[in-house]
């Protein structure tokens, strides 16, 4: 399961033309190397020996322009195929080809179990523009390369074979530079479990039928389930995670299929949450699954103007130059171009109320009405602008949910302020009035139905206020790295606190001594974040993104870097990419010098990009 | 502070002639690990611990000076400690801590005259501490050591006026022969400034602070 001889992806220099160019002539000589018919459904298998409609291959000029275009030239074509035929579980591949089209390369081969043949795969390397490029007028336009299944099938089942594979896969196309991995299977048995791993319908109006049927299902059975709440599932993960809360009953047949209604053969009764009962009993379909495999996300930003309008008193550390600084380093260097710019919305009140006391936004609100310059205490210095700026902020969070939910980014970065995690229901604190995360983690929860929201808070200072708000909920984890609360504030977020009634054990709290610095923060984040998050299995992760625990932020002491920023980063996309379809919104919350937390910030970003970050410059030396 | 406004009014008792398993039993169901034994009117008899109900089941271990038929103690009576150390309502809680920080003893029943009226563990010597030192409230604590002498505490507090500090609580140790350590709590994220602010103004502020814990 090594690929020790290929490169990792934009780590090493393109082999010379020269070598791929021998490799290609080894290969047909070889007979291992063949042009193939482009239309796609031409190329079919046709028995043992000659298995494909194949030509001659395509020019050696050509040959080398697709594998420029493709691979970079960073791997050999003898070391791709080798690369693409581990033996995994005792599954090898046999009679690997490489085939030409006109603008893709094809590998396939039939696939053996102890000498036997077992079935065979067929993959297809290839660009295609990403949408929101497609309408741009410039001509040379980086698209997406995407490996993409043509076709798996094996005779034997349930071997976990598929599985291991497309997980080595997954890496091996990463390290290639490939973004996307698409997968296509009819799904006639396993639906739930398919949908469960992230597969869709193949087309919208397969998958508009599927939503009818459900709703005449449960029309039936006369269940308690709104309409809308059908209308507004738009994957087949959701269908099958579908309220949870309504058990109904099926009926199993000898050969294991499940149907509604009971007859002869369909006898033997179970009981199963409706979405699960409903994909069980539902007709096969054709599903399709993208797996990201790391490079290239569409990451969204969320800016406004507006956020400034929140002026802290002269000398106060959280100032709107904060902001201002980092939004101009989004926008440099070309990094704007790759963001998605999101506009925050004002939220509506009753969002709001599920996490504040309509009393206690009404006193924020006349306090900036009657011109108070601080409002609760000292440290929360307001101006004309800081009740509608509070708003918008949490309004910010909602949007990047939004986005994530409708696709129209894989995740986003809330550039928001003033920060959140210390407001509690009805207190203002440390910089904070609304609880930006927190009103986003029930707004998620409101509008799409999401059950299980990951908070992870890696601020400097304990998230205090978020903690409070989802201590007895169960369903919302909320996890804090931040240093000990007796040497900093606000003096909460000991070991101890774990949450209370049906949420004890839902709330994680990781205090860190003063000076622990990268080491230390990667080290907590690998031992007790990440088997957290995946003991969760989280359908949304939300970051309260603080960058003050920075070494050069002066707030407090502890002294991490951006590639602590980075390594905890690129982690939870991984684990965001198994659990919850790479769904993370990240939310600002501290971070007071301008270059870390510029710095620290950027890095953040272009991991969310799925982009390499040099490593960390600012503070080594 | 006095014992009185500090100390457990609902109290769970047993009597002389109680079983053991009985008093066991209490103190399995209220999780407590004493019980003041009393006799009519209230009249505090001894007290008996859970580590008392312990060493009483254990074979060869004395206890009391009773003995039922069997030779093992039966009753409450037999094992309690009759010579107790008890607290009036006027003590302070100076006076339960000097006694408890001498070990071997885990509570002190509090009486007017002969009666039982309440009783003090060391988990509420404890909480008076977290209360007075203001612990378990929102803010940081920052340290400052400050030469002995009264004038220095006095332009410390003129400072953090003149900061505009939220002062949550100051305590002030000492700290060797010749310095105050104060401990001043304060409500406010931005401590780097405040520190730097008093670092200014002459003060000696450690980085960090590691003075209690």
């Amino acid at each position: 399961m090594e690929n020790g001889t290929l490169a990792k992806g934009g780590r090493v220099d393109p082999l010379p033309e020269p070598e791929i160019l021998e490799g290609f002539e080894r290969l047909i000589a070889a007979d291992r190397l063949f042009g193939a018919e482009l239309n796609a459904s031409v190329i079919k298998k046709s028995g043992k020996g000659a298995p494909f409609l194949v030509r001659r291959p395509p020019s050696r000029a050509r040959m080398l322009e697709i594998w420029r275009d493709l691979f970079a030239n960073r791997v050999l074509p003898q070391d791709l195929l080798d690369a693409l035929a581990p033996e995994v579980l005792g599954f090898t591949h046999e009679d690997g080809l490489l085939l030409f089209g006109k603008d893709r390369v094809l590998y396939d081969c039939r696939i053996f179990r102890a000498n036997e043949p077992v079935g065979h795969l067929t993959l297809s390397f290839y660009r295609e523009l990403e949408p929101v490029f497609r309408f741009l007028p410039f001509p040379r336009r980086p698209g997406l390369r995407i490996v993409y299944i043509e076709g798996i099938s094996l005779s034997a089942q349930s071997t976990g074979f598929a599985s291991s594979l497309f997980r080595f896969y997954e890496r091996l196309f990463h390290d290639l530079g490939f973004h996307r991995f698409r997968l296509k299977a009819s799904l006639s048995v396993g639906k739930y479990y398919w949908a469960k791993e992230g597969f869709d319908c193949e087309d919208r109006k397969q998958f508009a039928e599927m939503r009818e049927n459900l709703h005449a299902l449960v029309r039936r059975l006369g269940l308690p389930v709104e309409e809308q709440e059908i209308r507004r599932l738009n994957h087949a993960s959701r269908i099958a995670s579908f309220r949870r809360d309504l058990a109904i009953p099926v009926y199993r047949n000898a050969e294991g299929y499940y149907s509604v209604d009971r007859d002869a053969s369909h006898a033997e009764e179970f009981r199963f949450p409706l979405g699960k009962a409903f994909l069980l009993c539902s007709p096969p379909w054709d599903g399709y699954k993208v797996i990201y495999t790391g490079t290239p996300r569409r990451t969204g930003f969320v800016w406004s103007e507006r956020f400034l309008g929140h002026r802290t008193r002269p000398g106060h550390v959280e100032s709107p130059r904060r902001l201002e600084a980092l939004l101009a380093a989004a926008r440099e260097g070309g990094m704007g171009e790759s963001l998605i710019f999101l506009e925050p919305y004002t939220p509506a009140m009753a969002s709001l109320h599920a996490v504040h006391d309509p009393a206690y936004l009404d006193a924020f609100r006349e306090a900036v009405a009657r011109g108070d310059r601080k409002f609760v205490v000292r440290d929360c210095s307001i101006s004309e602008g800081s009740y509608e700026a509070a708003l918008l902020a949490a309004g910010g969070v909602m949007a990047g949910i939004d986005a994530v939910f409708s696709d129209r980014a894989d995740n986003v970065f809330c550039a928001v302020r003033p920060p959140g995690h210390h407001a509690g229901r009805a207190s203002a604190m440390g910089f904070c009035f609304v609880n930006n995360v927190a009103a986003g983690a029930r707004y998620a929860r409101s509008a799409y139905g999401v059950g299980r929201v990951y908070i992870l808070d890696w601020d400097v200072h304990h998230g205090n206020g978020t903690q409070a708000l989802f201590d007895e909920d169960p369903l919302t984890f909320f996890c804090s790295l931040h240093e000990h609360p007796s040497f900093c504030y606000p003096g909460t977020g000991r070991r101890m606190e774990k949450g209370a009634g049906a949420g004890l054990g839902a709330t994680l709290n990781i205090p860190l001594p003063p000076h622990a610095g990268d080491r230390e923060m990667i080290e907590a984040f690998e031992r007790e974040v990440v088997p957290s998050i995946e003991a969760f299995r989280p359908e949304l992760i939300l970051l309260s993104a603080g960058f003050d625990a920075h070494r050069d932020d002066p707030i407090a002491e502890l002294e991490c870097t951006e590639d602590a920023y980075v390594h905890m980063t690129r982690r939870v996309l991984e684990m965001a990419d198994r659990h919850c379809g790479g769904r993370v919104v990240s939310v600002l919350e501290g971070g007071y010098r301008m270059e870390s937390l510029v710095s620290s910030a950027i890095a953040h970003i272009r991991t969310l990009q799925g982009r390499e970050v040099p490593p960390c410059s600012s503070a080594r030396g | 502070m006095f014992v009185g406004p500090r100390m457990k009014r609902n109290l769970v008792t047993v009597t002389c002639g109680a079983t053991l398993e009985e008093a066991a039993r209490l103190l399995k169901t209220h999780r407590i690990h004493h019980l003041p034994v009393v006799g009519e009117g209230s009249r505090l008899e001894g007290i008996v611990s859970d580590t008392d109900l312990r060493n009483a089941t254990l074979d060869g271990t004395p206890g009391g000076a009773d003995r039922g038929d069997s030779g093992r103690p039966v009753s409450v009576g037999e094992i309690m400690t009759r010579d107790v150390v008890t607290l009036s309502p006027g003590d302070t809680l100076d006076d339960a801590m000097l006694v408890l920080s001498r070990g071997r003893i885990g509570a002190l029943p509090v009486v007017e005259g002969e009666r039982l009226v309440g009783i003090v563990t060391k988990a509420d010597i404890i909480s008076a501490l977290l209360f007075t030192l203001d612990i378990g409230g929102m803010g940081v604590r920052i340290e400052v050591f400050l030469p002995r002498d009264v004038r220095e505490v006095a332009r410390l507090v003129g400072a953090l006026a003149d900061l505009q500090t939220e002062v949550r609580s100051i305590v002030l140790a000492p700290h060797g022969a010749n310095a105050y350590a104060a401990f001043v709590r304060v409500a406010t994220i931005d401590v780097g400034s405040l520190k730097g602010r008093l670092r200014e103004a002459g003060f000696k502020v450690p980085e960090v602070a590691e003075f209690l814990e």
